[in-house]
């Protein structure tokens, strides 16, 4: 739906704040793509309207991708959103009433801006920053790049997340959610919550009659795959439930 | 991985772009001698009207040194190479200009990042590397191989050490002495290499250090140390090794560097640029004028850049310390399942075993053949391959399912049980990182894959046909089972030799890291690492995995 939003005084401050802001450079991409998708959620719409960009454009789908999850998440609650595009301009350093210079385009839409905020982090070499410089090999994991996502929104989705607020919200608008509903991948909400040690999830699911005693596709029941996640404290609830 | 494949095209579009490639070279040399070498060659447009006559990609490389825009004519010129390779046919100018600009292109380009941004900040600037011998970025592929700046004789060299700032004093560190290796490990493991998080930096072990610092002819000045003149604090650290290093066709002696360290609090005294012109000095009054090196910085200019791969032994671990992550539509349970690792050796009824001492001259030899067909290699004497695959191997008896004390290297034949010929080795070190910031574990013990060779691959038709990628399998999969057994939690690897044969089948996942290699003093064209380069297949252009 398109966004009813009008933009607080105090929402534009903060906007005109993170465009510019020196520590923005610093936080994580998913930060800035939270940045991008409350934004988009106020300015716009609440889900992008578009297609989601092709695999070539990985950075137009990964704000693609965050827009829309913001627009899942919080569905109409237009003031949380603006909460909590709030509060991180207030943890990256923003003060209530400063306001620099005009309105001016969000942080992750204009890709120069951000080019600048990182390349002001490389100019300076003096910084002693982490990392260690020069000749030798690199540290190196694994790159989370290019992976399958799960299909927003689903019951499943806030499973995996751990998010207990919006799974609440979902049983109570989806009257014919079944809490055992398997995935496409043969897990029940209960084994993603299980897994990835969701404690309040696994709570609620249990409270609302969740079954225990299904096998995912691997056979393994939500016990077993707490305790192959060693997440102890899932491993006593669901032991104390059987 | 779709994506990052679609980065590697994008820059090798550029490349591709910014001169004609060129295998001419100058015939083999046998003389070791420096003296003998060739001089690189450019191509004529560039070197007789340098200025006038430029590609189109040149300019547009060159416009975006300065500026904050992408130019028009890098976007035209990668969507012109898109839409011809079929990758993307659906690509328009936005998508491409989108790509580009996340891939942080103008960065890579200026040298402040490596590919997608990843990457550290450069060594002292581009002005520094202005002053080097080596290609500047944007430069056309020479017509043929050779030095960028002649060997001088020992009398024109400057023989005094450069100035350092006040209260720092030229050193060396004596690896056979176990104190001054201590001081050393000390000063690696709190400022050496971390990842771009800062949640992982390398910890080399005091035993990997003696072994990998004192190869076969090691010279002690090559150990270049810089100390607080009043307490003699150890604080900063380069080292130069002596390798007989094959570019394409040419062979000459030079210098792998590497370990080059500064202690964290003293990152702004500019010292990484006055250790490397030292090291440089102290490598020319040794007659020695080339070097090899690589980093995780784009510096001018990469001769290859390849990717890191890594495949999980000990899953649950991994997620825990945030090295992987379990992917959004599996369990962890599921992801343990995937990468169960076999507790079978598939080679052991073919003759697998650990190496000894009597089999180093067949593994020399074979080691020169297989390498032979990779264009940057290391050339080993017997000696010297004592040193890579044997020196190391720890105190005390070991097999292969237990370690023994003190064990970096660890290196397996295949002795073929009828005619008792070594048919195949293979070979990985080990190399810990410290876990930063996290309660329950302290190191993440990492297995990097280094030299390996099957007589499989002089077979005909055995590259074409799926014989030596099977055999590889096989052999580098025996691997993974030993280090499982060896508990280590994670099995590393680059994009290089034919490392890209076998990552897929045998569960690798592509890395955040890329590591840049470089030679200084040496022109030749790029040769291929992570990406094929003019039909040379990815990682074949590439025969030297660091330690």
């Amino acid at each position: 739906m398109p966004s009813t939003y009008v933009p607080s005084s105090r929402f534009q401050d903060a906007a005109a704040y993170l465009s510019g802001a020196p520590s923005l450079s610093k936080v994580s991409n998913s930060t800035k793509l939270e940045i991008y998708g409350l934004f988009k959620y106020l300015t716009v719409s609440h889900t992008p309207n578009s297609s989601r960009p092709g695999l070539l454009d990985f950075a137009g789908r990964a704000k693609w991708d965050a827009w829309k999850s913001v627009g899942e998440g919080y569905r109409d609650r237009v003031f949380e959103v603006e909460e909590r595009y709030l509060q991180i301009a207030i943890e990256l350093g923003w003060k209530e009433g400063e306001r620099k210079e005009e309105f001016q385009t969000p942080p992750g839409t204009s890709s120069s801006q951000d080019e600048s905020d990182d390349g002001d982090i490389w100019d300076k070499e003096d910084e002693p920053k982490g990392g260690g410089i020069g000749f030798g090999v690199t540290v190196s994991k694994i790159s989370q790049e290019g992976e399958e996502t799960r299909p927003d929104g689903s019951f499943h989705t806030y499973a995996v997340a751990g998010d207990t607020e919006g799974l609440k919200a979902y049983l109570e608008s989806h009257a014919e959610a079944q809490v055992d509903t398997k995935d496409e991948y043969g897990y029940t909400a209960l084994h993603m919550a299980s897994d990835r040690g969701h404690i309040e999830i696994v709570k609620l699911l249990l409270d609302r009659g969740a079954n225990s005693s299904i096998k995912d596709t691997d056979g393994f029941t939500a016990l077993e795959l707490a305790q192959v996640a060693e997440h102890d404290e899932v491993v006593q609830i669901l032991d104390s439930r059987l | 991985m779709s994506t990052n494949n679609g980065k590697a095209r994008a820059i090798e579009v550029i490349e591709e772009d910014s001169g004609h490639q060129s295998s001419a070279s100058e015939g083999s040399d046998d003389e070791l001698n420096s003296s003998t070498l060739p001089e690189a060659s450019m191509p004529s447009t560039s070197s007789k009207k340098k200025k006038k006559k430029r590609s189109r990609a040149l300019k547009a490389l060159d416009a975006m040194k300065g500026g904050k825009e992408l130019p028009q004519d890098l976007v035209d010129v990668v969507l012109g190479k898109v839409k011809e390779t079929g990758q993307a046919p659906q690509a328009d100018e936005a998508t491409v200009r989108a790509a580009l600009e996340a891939m942080k292109i103008r960065d890579v380009i200026q040298g402040k990042a490596g590919l997608g941004g990843v990457g550290k900040k450069d060594t002292g600037g581009h002005k520094f590397w202005g002053t080097q011998p080596v290609p500047q970025l944007g430069e056309e592929a020479p017509s043929s191989d050779g030095y960028i700046e002649p060997s001088r004789p020992s009398s024109e060299l400057r023989q005094e050490p450069y100035p350092l700032p006040k209260d720092f004093v030229w050193s060396t560190v004596d690896v056979t002495n176990d104190e001054e290796l201590r001081e050393l490990w000390e000063l690696l493991s709190a400022n050496y290499v971390e990842d771009d998080d800062e949640a992982f930096r390398f910890q080399y072990s005091m035993e990997f250090l003696r072994w990998a610092l004192i190869p076969p002819g090691y010279y002690k000045e090559w150990h270049v140390a810089v100390r607080v003149a009043s307490n003699k604090k150890l604080v900063a650290f380069i080292a130069g090794l002596p390798i007989t290093l094959r570019v394409r066709d040419n062979v000459f002696k030079a210098s792998e560097v590497n370990f080059l360290c500064v202690h964290k609090k003293l990152r702004s005294k500019r010292l990484a640029p006055v250790l490397i012109k030292e090291v440089t000095r102290q490598c020319n009054l040794k007659g020695v004028f080339q070097a090899l090196y690589t980093s995780g910085t784009v510096l001018p200019t990469p001769v290859s850049v390849c990717k890191y791969f890594h495949r999980c032994l000990n899953v649950p671990k991994l997620v825990a310390v945030q090295f992987t992550h379990v992917p959004a539509n599996q369990t962890l349970a599921r992801m343990k399942l995937l990468n169960k690792v076999p507790e079978k050796l598939k080679l052991e009824k073919d003759g697998l075993r650990e190496m000894e001492e009597k089999d180093l001259p067949e593994v020399t030899a074979l080691y020169a053949a297989y390498m032979s067909r990779f264009g940057m290699v290391i050339q080993l004497t017997e000696e010297e391959a004592r040193h890579q695959f044997f020196s190391g191997r720890g105190e005390g008896p070991g097999s292969w399912k237990k370690p023994r004390e003190k064990q970096v290297i660890w290196t397996y034949v295949v002795e073929n049980p009828q005619t008792h010929k070594i048919t195949d080795f293979v070979s990985f070190y080990s190399l810990p990182s410290t876990i930063m910031n996290e309660p329950k574990h302290n190191v993440l013990y990492a297995a990097y894959l280094y030299y390996y060779a099957t007589d499989v691959a002089f077979q005909h038709g055995a590259d074409d046909d799926g014989r030596l990628k099977r055999r590889l399998e096989d052999l580098v999969g025996d691997a993974l089972v030993i280090a499982n057994e060896a508990k280590f939690d994670v099995f590393n690897c680059l994009t290089l030799m034919d490392n890209p044969s076998f990552l897929t089948s045998l569960r690798f996942g592509g890395g955040s890291g890329l590591l840049n290699f470089y030679l200084y003093n040496w022109r030749t064209a790029q040769l291929a690492g992570m990406t094929p380069v003019d039909g040379m297949p990815a990682g074949r252009g590439i025969g030297v995995p660091m330690i």
